[in-house]
């Protein structure tokens, strides 16, 4: 393996360029690559570790939208007080990712461009409407995230492109995170999901949930949603919920338990709303 | 092999390492530090939790090129003077260790925890100690010598 340190944005794109098509990965945190690395799975050829660039580590507010840098740590986030005022499922979410070694090292941006459909941040984000801003030797570009995860370890990230920060904004006036794992802690999800809700005149007005672990990418689940809101009974709320998820067999759970449990645990949540 | 200079335990070293090489090898087969235990070596367990920059991680997963220029503290700076930290010595008062494999991981976890927070309830600390596994006694006796150390810290 070789390894690579740039000490600078230019810097980094000038290896970018150079090593397009070359089998490199960018070492941002390392909790995910280094473990596939020591278990011998994944051997990049190249690591680029962009970890001491300057920027991108700060987390900051401009008229109501929340910036948040790529090489943020997950314990930052759950320390920060404006994420735990305005963005409680990211908050959340960060509570119960891993253990506070992992959580001292592993970064935001990671946690996005690995794309795993199990990722904990991943459901508060797509609810905030988190805009990712990418940037290459060719200019820069701003995605929506649910056009920028595509699969399993597939994102819309380009040869020679980096994701350098993420940008969000909360439109509901309630949102919570919940996850189900096999432990409390250093436990992947068997799922996970984030609600964002309004409410006028005591009853909902705005209802949003975003599910993972349940299908290819996170899943808005829509028609659950539609259906709560039109007031229709619980069997065609979990018919919904069924319509919108592609759970499979994995080595945590079986998919038909992953279909049960977010239908029981949705149903239970929404049954606590007025009207 | 490429050099590295870090600061471990409160003394500059530079030496000579692979690319691939991690911090906890270096640790124990370069500088025979071997108070940091090598548990599951694919960052699970916490066995191998030291500190860097006063921060708790995992060394298993942390490639020592990646330390360049950072210092590095380890279960053996913390006893100082031949008199154990508080933690240290609540472990032992509460018999909070039976084999001690995973204890050097729970110590260095414990020891920024309590840093940070002065007075932690059982489940901060539960919070705070979730990433380190002990497989012999369970965590009861571990989460009461945290609290009683917390208290001999005021």
């Amino acid at each position: 393996m070789r390894y690579l340190r740039p000490k600078s944005i230019p810097e980094l794109q000038e290896i970018l360029m150079k090593e397009n098509g070359n089998d490199y990965s960018i070492l941002a945190g390392g909790t995910d690559l280094m473990p596939r690395y020591r278990t011998g799975l994944q051997l990049p050829e190249i690591a680029i570790d962009i970890k001491i660039l300057p920027g991108y580590c700060g987390i900051s507010e401009e008229n109501g939208s929340i910036e948040i840098g790529a090489l943020v740590t997950i314990e930052d986030i759950r320390k920060n007080h404006l994420i735990q005022k305005d963005l409680p499922c990211l908050s959340q979410a960060c509570h119960e990712f891993a253990g506070t070694q992992i959580r001292n090292r592993a970064t935001i941006g990671g946690n996005i461009c690995n794309a795993s459909p199990a990722g904990d941040l991943l459901p508060g984000l797509y609810l905030y409407s988190a805009e990712l801003q990418l940037i290459s030797a060719f200019g820069s570009r701003k995605l929506p995230i649910e056009d920028f995860i595509l699969g399993p370890g597939k994102t819309a990230l380009k040869p020679g492109e980096i994701l350098v920060s993420i940008h969000l904004k909360n439109q509901f006036d309630n949102s919570r995170f919940y996850k189900l794992g096999l432990r409390q802690s250093m436990a992947i999800s068997v799922i996970n999901y984030a609600m964002g809700w309004s409410v006028v005149e005591k009853s909902i007005s705005k209802l949003a949930i975003m599910a993972g672990s349940v299908a290819p990418t996170i899943v808005s689940l829509d028609g659950c949603c539609k259906s709560f809101l039109a007031m229709e009974n619980d069997e065609s709320i979990a018919e919904n919920i069924a319509k919108d998820i592609f759970p499979i067999d994995d080595i945590r759970a079986t998919a038909k338990y992953r279909q049960q449990v977010l239908k029981n645990l949705i149903l239970h949540d929404l049954r606590k709303f007025p009207g | 092999m490429i050099k590295v200079t870090l600061n471990i335990n409160d003394f500059d070293r530079t030496l000579l390492v692979e690319p691939d090489e991690n911090l906890l090898y270096t640790l124990r087969e370069r500088l025979l530090l071997t108070g940091t235990k090598k548990g599951c070596d694919q960052a699970s367990c916490g066995t191998c939790t030291v500190l860097m920059d006063k921060k708790p991680i995992l060394s298993c997963i942390t490639p020592t090129l990646r330390c360049e220029g950072k210092s590095i503290h380890t279960i053996e700076s913390v006893a100082k003077n031949g008199k154990l930290h508080p933690i240290q010595d609540q472990l032992v008062k509460h018999g909070g260790l039976q084999c001690g494999f995973c204890t050097p991981g729970f110590v260095m976890t414990s020891i920024e925890f309590l840093e940070e927070n002065k007075n932690p309830t059982e489940s901060e600390i539960k919070e705070a100690l979730s990433g380190n596994l002990c497989r012999c006694t369970g965590y009861k006796k571990i989460i009461e010598a945290v609290k009683a150390a917390s208290e001999d810290m005021k």
